[in-house]
């Protein structure tokens, strides 16, 4: 059963779910490669009116995140990305939730639900 | 007895008010007397203010009625007030306030002010059931309350760091605090093998929590009631019903909260929005100081 490790965040870009209740929140590698087409993605995203995540439900899906070595945090929910960096935070549209599917798309196998609605 | 009634109708002038006293007083509190709980569909009330008439203001100035409070709100027949979300005794009460041969001729307006206010508070009701609706906190004195469950301290928990990351819904519930996110069966190593109710379940019961299928939502006379719920093959989740009655979570690392996925007060988990937790598992019992998590 997939559960969550240990994971050397100021080495490795990591990605994850936030997800359930019971279990922890799966957490994942990302290579260099999926890095780079997520930061490309969001070069190309707008800005967005919104300064914060859309209302979230209490169970069950949530969003994902993507971490930079250095700390750089990107959450995602419903189309809206938050980026927050030591020079601050920056919100950014992707209506159609590329960001979002291409993060889950790299999830190892058996990790997310099979049912997963996002 | 005596009751002071306001109309809640004018935007720029004071709303007319009227007093009832003696045999008058006590007929229109026989008339208010509660009849039924609302139920959550008819418990809203509209979600932003509109123009012309909204509902009656009731204060009692002196005297009481059995469960009134001392000031309530009559909308369309419906109470609302403190502990109060019930239709009516007469669910026509405005009219008999209103009414061409009610008090408020009495008022010192135009003699077509009581037609005219009927007009209104009939288009009220027409447009009420259409517009968009904001739940009503429903009457709580019938949640039967439990001596023995936890207090609901959401603060305590909701610390934004250790305890709050590092406590899942199991944690929670069981009111046991281990900083490892808990899983059943782990203490015991008996940890659940799939995320199924036939697999969670006995895990929790090698953690010592007593399954109680049969317990149908009542408190138990020691240790407090659980709630297992499982997301088929994704998740498991738990509820713990407090002392008022009601039931709160702790959805993973996020805070503890009191409603539902719909932001309904649950008062039975079994028909609260649990979101893709759709199976309801079975209830439980923890008895203080038995059980052990990890």
């Amino acid at each position: 059963m997939a559960t969550s490790k240990s994971f050397d965040s100021s080495q490795e870009w990591t990605a994850g779910a936030f997800l359930f209740s019971g279990r922890p929140d799966p957490v994942w590698f990302i290579d260099l490669i999926t890095a780079g087409r997520l930061e490309a993605i969001w070069n190309s995203l707008p800005a967005s009116a919104a300064s914060t995540l859309a209302h979230q439900p209490l169970l069950g899906y949530r969003g994902c995140f993507l971490r930079q070595p250095d700390g750089t945090e990107w959450s995602v929910f419903a189309g809206v990305i938050t980026r927050q960096s030591s020079t601050g935070a920056v919100t950014r549209e992707d209506p159609d939730r590329k960001f979002e599917r291409l993060v889950l798309a790299t999830a190892p196998a058996n990790v997310l639900p099979r049912d997963l609605a996002i | 007895m005596k009751l002071k009634i306001t109309i809640d109708v004018f935007s720029g002038r004071p709303n007319p008010t009227l007093y009832l006293e003696g045999r008058e007083a006590e007929e229109a509190a026989a008339r208010l007397r509660p009849e039924r709980q609302l139920n959550r569909s008819e418990a809203k009330l509209p979600t932003f203010p509109t123009l012309g008439y909204r509902g009656l203001r009731v204060d009692f100035v002196s005297g009481k009625q059995r469960g009134l409070p001392q000031s309530l709100n009559v909308i369309d027949g419906d109470l609302f007030g403190p502990d109060l979300s019930h239709r009516a005794t007469d669910p026509y009460f405005e009219d008999f306030i209103c009414g061409s041969t009610g008090p408020i001729r009495r008022l010192p307006f135009p003699q077509n002010f009581p037609g005219l206010l009927e007009r209104e508070i009939n288009r009220f009701r027409k447009g009420r059931l259409k517009l968009p609706g904001r739940p009503f906190p429903l009457h709580k004195r019938h949640v039967k309350a439990c001596r023995c469950a936890p207090l609901y301290e959401p603060d305590w928990w909701n610390d934004g760091g250790q305890k709050q990351f590092n406590n899942n819904c199991y944690n929670y519930s069981t009111n046991y605090r281990t900083d490892t996110f808990a899983q059943p069966g782990q203490a015991a190593g008996a940890m659940y093998a799939n995320l199924t109710c036939a697999s969670v379940r006995p895990a929790a019961e090698a953690d010592c929590l007593i399954n109680s299928p049969s317990a149908n939502n009542k408190c138990p006379k020691e240790g407090h009631l659980v709630a297992l719920v499982i997301w088929p093959n994704g998740d498991f989740h738990w509820y713990r019903k407090g002392r008022n009655g009601l039931w709160t979570h702790k959805p993973g690392g996020t805070p503890v909260t009191n409603v539902d996925n719909s932001g309904h007060a649950i008062s039975d988990p079994r028909t609260a929005d649990r979101g893709p937790y759709t199976d309801f598992c079975t209830f439980m019992v923890v008895m203080h100081g038995h059980i052990k998590i990890l």
